[in-house]
């Protein structure tokens, strides 16, 4: 279970003029700001969660994790992480996390993944019987078969993930911070790491955090999200609670056979009108509507045009986020 | 602590293959530290005229060849390490896992040791052709005391590097502190002269110093120049001083931990 009460970070950035001059004024008089990259955030996470952690450039999501690990001392406020405290950096608590960071790599660079797995093997204490099971099953998952006998600095960068994240794994940790685990990967990649999380999740009942600026890896992981924005916790709930709160309309999307020239509901529009974008070409009609209103609307259309397609669409997380943001924004 | 020894013999490995990898670079690095040779040559011509500070050219050849030896087997540079990888975020990864980063580094140091002699021994042995008279002194009990010597000199150098390296955590950039100590030691440390030749001020002063802990007591036992009896206050000395560098080394770590701030990561 992770407990995070008041967690807050303060860091004390030097300031400094550019050029020569500000190099030489800084010798005499070092001028710093005060930046709260993490602003007396709180919240539980109960064993076996999949929670994503969100919120826009500095927002403070990967500081969060970082104390979340151990990697930064907290300026105020409580972290526990199954009963440790993570800035202690006890043995016992690190043998049960992982910190994958997308940015940053634990795989030692000239050496093939292999040897990386067989390091952490001796570090983690795993049985040698557990390491094999646990390596071939990661192996089968993330299809690593070829590429753990290549020196990873001649692995590609999605190549190179899929090993970080096996790498990160074999320990069979109890917790799994993940920031941003499929950032640079194409899209059969990310898929590819996103089942494999959320089996990984189902298999052992890991807990799972997770930051992601890509929402599609939000939407298949995550039931629960935190949002932060300059630092401070701004939503703590459901997914879908946050896409009702902030995008509550559903989109129906009809297109009438060629030619057809009868009657529709007054709701559907054209795509420029709704959407604010250029009109185009697309002979389809949109209409926003509330969920409850939706079957009526469909039956409305289908009674006078029962050759059209309809699809109803869910909002875009991206877009849900653009307003959730926007309006905070917003005086 | 039982962790860390069963953890080691992979870690050697690991670090084994490691320098495989960097074996070029390895090689040049050992190459780089073949300033005792150079000195050797300069004092050798300064001693050609008779004894300098009681010291003949067959004495000088000794005390460099020794030098030489002693130098690779307490050659250090976890202070760049270090220094990168708090710079560049590099340690949060290492951080991440169940064993202090330190043991990475010191293995890393010690798997050089065997390509480092073996790069040296030819080297060595051209100079006992050259300058047979000076008699290395190769009885068990010299080679003994000089092994555990170079030990504790190495603890002493490797605890320093740690301390100045890890100032990296407060200016981020330390190596200009650590290149002004190195100059302290080329001097102090009997790295560029026998401390026996320095006037007896500078040799008073020496001798408070830590640098001698971490050079040229060791080249001392080696050479014959410190006698037997002398050899069990030599290793206390530097006992002393593996003590004091590991407190300091310790206080200056888990204060800079404090301030880590993970950049780059």
């Amino acid at each position: 279970m992770i407990r995070v009460a008041d967690l807050t970070k303060i860091y004390h950035v030097p300031q400094r003029d550019p050029g020569l001059g500000g190099a030489w004024r800084s010798l005499f008089h070092r001028v710093t700001k005060e930046v709260r990259a993490v602003d007396g955030v709180s919240f539980e996470i109960q064993p076996g969660e999949r929670v994503g952690f969100l919120g826009p450039n500095g927002a403070g999501k990967t500081t969060t994790l970082k104390m979340l690990a151990g990697l930064l001392v907290p300026t105020r406020g409580e972290v526990s992480v199954n009963g440790h405290t993570p800035r202690l950096r006890e043995v016992a608590l690190l043998k049960q996390i992982t910190l994958v960071m997308g940015q940053k790599q634990q795989l030692l660079w000239d050496l093939p993944p292999r040897d990386t797995f067989e390091m952490n093997r001796a570090l983690y204490e795993i049985p040698p019987r557990e390491f094999a099971e646990t390596v071939e099953e990661l192996t089968r998952l993330l299809e690593l078969g070829p590429l753990l006998t290549r020196p990873t600095r001649n692995l590609s960068l999605g190549e190179r993930m899929k090993c970080e994240l096996a790498a990160a794994l074999l320990h069979r940790p109890r917790v799994l911070f993940l920031d941003e685990p499929t950032i640079g990967l194409d899209v059969v990649m990310q898929l590819q790491v996103r089942q494999f999380v959320a089996a990984w999740n189902t298999r052992f009942q890991s807990t799972v955090l997770l930051t992601s600026h890509y929402m599609d890896d939000v939407q298949a992981l995550c039931p629960r999200v935190i949002v932060i924005a300059q630092g401070t916790l701004r939503y703590d709930g459901t997914l879908a609670g946050l896409v009702e709160r902030h995008q509550p309309l559903r989109r129906i999307r009809l297109r009438p056979p060629t030619g057809y020239a009868g009657g529709l509901p007054e709701a559907f529009r054209r795509p420029a009108e709704v959407e604010g974008g250029p009109p185009g070409g697309d002979d389809a009609l949109v209409a926003d509507v509330p969920p409850r209103e939706v079957g009526a609307l469909l039956q409305a259309a289908l009674a006078l045009c029962p050759e059209a397609d309809l699809r109803i669409e869910e909002p875009p997380l991206e877009e849900v986020f653009a307003r959730f943001f926007g309006a905070e924004a917003r005086p | 602590m039982t962790h860390t020894l069963r953890a080691l013999p992979t870690l050697v490995r690991i670090a084994s293959a490691e320098m495989t990898a960097y074996r070029a670079e390895v090689l040049i690095w050992i190459l780089t530290a073949t300033m005792p040779l150079v000195m050797l040559a300069i004092w050798d011509a300064v001693a050609a005229d008779g004894p300098i500070g009681g010291l003949t050219q067959a004495d000088m050849a000794r005390y460099f060849t020794v030098t030489l030896v002693v130098r690779q087997l307490t050659s250090c540079w976890v202070v760049w390490e270090l220094n990168q990888l708090i710079r560049g975020g590099g340690l949060s990864p290492q951080l991440l896992r169940p064993l202090h980063p330190l043991w990475f580094q010191a293995v890393r140091h010690w798997v050089a040791l065997p390509l480092r002699l073996f790069v040296l021994a030819p080297i060595v042995a051209a100079l006992a052709l050259w300058r047979p008279e000076m008699a290395l002194p190769l009885d068990f009990a010299h080679v003994g005391a000089a092994l555990l010597s170079c030990a504790l000199a190495w603890c002493v150098a490797f605890g320093f590097q740690w301390v100045f390296g890890s100032l990296a955590f407060w200016s981020g950039q330390s190596l200009g502190v650590f290149n002004v100590w190195f100059g302290l030691w080329s001097v102090f440390g009997g790295y560029l002269m026998p401390l026996s030749v320095m006037p007896d001020t500078l040799r008073t002063i020496a001798n408070w110093l830590p640098f001698r802990s971490m050079l040229s007591l060791p080249i001392e036992i080696a050479s014959g120049v410190l006698p037997a009896s002398e050899w069990p206050a030599a290793l206390g000395i530097q006992a002393g001083w593996v003590a004091v560098v590991f407190v300091l080394a310790t206080w200056v770590w888990k204060r800079g931990l404090a301030r880590y701030g993970a950049f780059g990561a």
